[in-house]
């Protein structure tokens, strides 16, 4: 256990060592920014179409929901960034036989590095989820169905990031994991898009696809078979990635 | 009554493929002797060391590291051996003294040991002078330096060497050897290279991996003998 605690201690620390995480994280408080900006702009206009009604939609709903769900859309593409020198860069820079020589195994390096990597994605999704709140100065939110969409997005920062530690594994370069990262991110986003076409909203398709599991949670409802998704993956893809750190031990 | 071994390997062999990259190697080590492991390139002797080190398990064989067995107790083998790759293994964004720090919590030190260890192994390995400087700045010389201090972070007995000095200037290569005669005493020691001279030079006893086939260490003597030995073996097979 201290080993792969030091492990992700020393992950965490690369991560913003690195100036691309403080790139990343500086350009995704912009854009989140601007979105949010949007969005209530956006409310401005409609909110004279729901004044007097009893069940009008509120901020929450139609500024904070649609701002979490592009966030989540952005996260697909944006986490494989700093995920993706994990695995390949101790690769690149011959330390992977210290770890090994340590007597970390596949399992607890795959582990730490994906503790590790979740620093710079948990900063972000903080200050993601902080600007939001600021709304609260002049309107009423509903902050627990806020703090259920942030916790939806949380489960699938988690989970993006063991998809970049597993790409991470098998790659040879960062580019490519990253590359890796966001293509099968993005097939896990678009997986149902076509059945959906159709008009077909279940079936197993469905419940393989992202989108569909953060439903309930941008409504408001924590739903257990959804977290239960999100750990799927991220036991998956780190039992993957840890099986490649084996086949890496064992050639050198 | 003579010390009891710190390495005893018994008839260790490993395939890659369908390659036989050791076969049936076999030697003890006993602590204040330094083993040097002659072979040419793809002789098998970062195999040999990678399974001397754990990080490889053997196909066949056994293997003991100053009293525990490798297969039988992993954790306390390898608490007792010091690795040091070809390449050394130091993470550029970190300082000299924090990838000691990392080395040593990896080991399972923490807090006050760490730090005591830090300083140990700064002051032993010459880094004072460094310890504060990024290793992704690090001269070669001061690399390997920093990569032996992260493998006696932790005091083992045994320590393996994988070429240590390839790539140093003559300069580098006798620091370093001066360094690990101040390493000797209570350790065993193995060093893999390709040169005659540092082998006869810095070793108390020398074997020849050839093939997969280790022959049985001896002391280097003149070099001629040493020579000869090496030559018979490594070049007699391919004459």
């Amino acid at each position: 256990m201290s080993t792969t605690l030091a492990i992700a201690r020393r992950e965490w620390r690369a991560q913003f060592a690195s100036p691309l995480a403080w790139t990343v994280l500086a350009a995704m408080v912009a854009l989140g920014a601007w979105l949010l900006l949007s969005g209530v702009e956006s409310y401005g206009a409609q909110a004279a179409r729901f004044a007097g009604r009893a069940d009008a939609p509120g901020v929450t709903d139609l500024v904070v929901v649609p701002y979490f769900a592009t966030l989540a859309t952005l996260f697909v593409f944006v986490l494989p960034l700093l995920t993706m020198r994990s695995i390949v860069g101790e690769r690149r820079d011959g330390t992977l036989p210290l770890l090994f020589a340590a007597g970390a195994g596949g399992r607890s390096i795959a582990v730490g590095k994906w503790l590790g990597a979740l620093g710079a994605p948990a900063v972000l999704l903080l200050l993601l989820v902080l600007m939001p709140l600021s709304l609260g100065v002049g309107t009423t939110l509903d902050v627990g169905k806020i703090a259920v969409a942030a916790l939806g997005l949380a489960a699938l920062a988690g989970a993006l990031c063991a998809l970049g530690v597993l790409c991470s594994a098998w790659a040879q370069h960062p580019a490519s994991a990253a590359l890796a990262a966001m293509a099968a991110g993005t097939i896990g986003w678009i997986a149902d898009a076509a059945a959906r076409e159709r008009g077909v909203t279940e079936g197993l398709i469905h419940w393989l696809a992202l989108p569909g599991h953060l439903t309930a949670a941008m409504r408001g409802v924590l739903a257990t078979v959804d977290l239960a998704y999100f750990a799927l993956w991220v036991v998956l893809c780190l039992g993957l990635a840890a099986l490649r750190l084996e086949r890496l031990r064992e050639t050198g | 009554m003579p010390p009891a071994p710190l390495i005893e390997a018994e008839g260790l062999s490993r395939r890659h493929g369908r390659r036989e990259v050791l076969r049936g190697v076999s030697f003890t080590l006993a602590p204040d002797q330094v083993l040097g492991l002659l072979g040419v390139n793809g002789a098998g002797k970062s195999t040999l060391l990678r399974i001397l080190a754990g990080v490889l398990a053997p196909d066949a064989g056994r293997l003991r590291i100053a009293g525990a067995e490798l297969g039988a107790d992993p954790r306390a083998a390898r608490t007792r051996i010091g690795w040091l790759p070809e390449r050394a293994p130091l993470y550029p964004e970190l300082t000299v003294a924090e990838s000691l720090v990392f080395a040593a919590r990896l080991r399972g030190l923490g807090g006050a040991a760490a730090r005591s260890a830090v300083e140990r192994a700064v002051e032993r390995c010459a880094l004072g002078e460094v310890r504060n400087r990024l290793c992704g700045n690090l001269s070669r010389g001061f690399a390997q330096r920093a990569g032996l201090a992260q493998a006696i972070v932790h005091e083992p007995p045994v320590l393996l060497l994988d070429e240590p000095t390839a790539g140093l200037d003559p300069l580098q290569a006798q620091r370093f050897h001066e360094l690990l005669a101040t390493l000797k005493p209570g350790r065993a020691i193995v060093l893999s290279s390709h040169q005659l001279a540092e082998v006869q030079a810095g070793c108390d006893l020398a074997a020849v991996l050839h093939a997969g086939v280790l022959d049985s260490p001896a002391p280097p003597g003149d070099g001629r003998a040493l020579s000869q030995r090496f030559m018979a073996l490594a070049l007699g097979s391919a004459a």
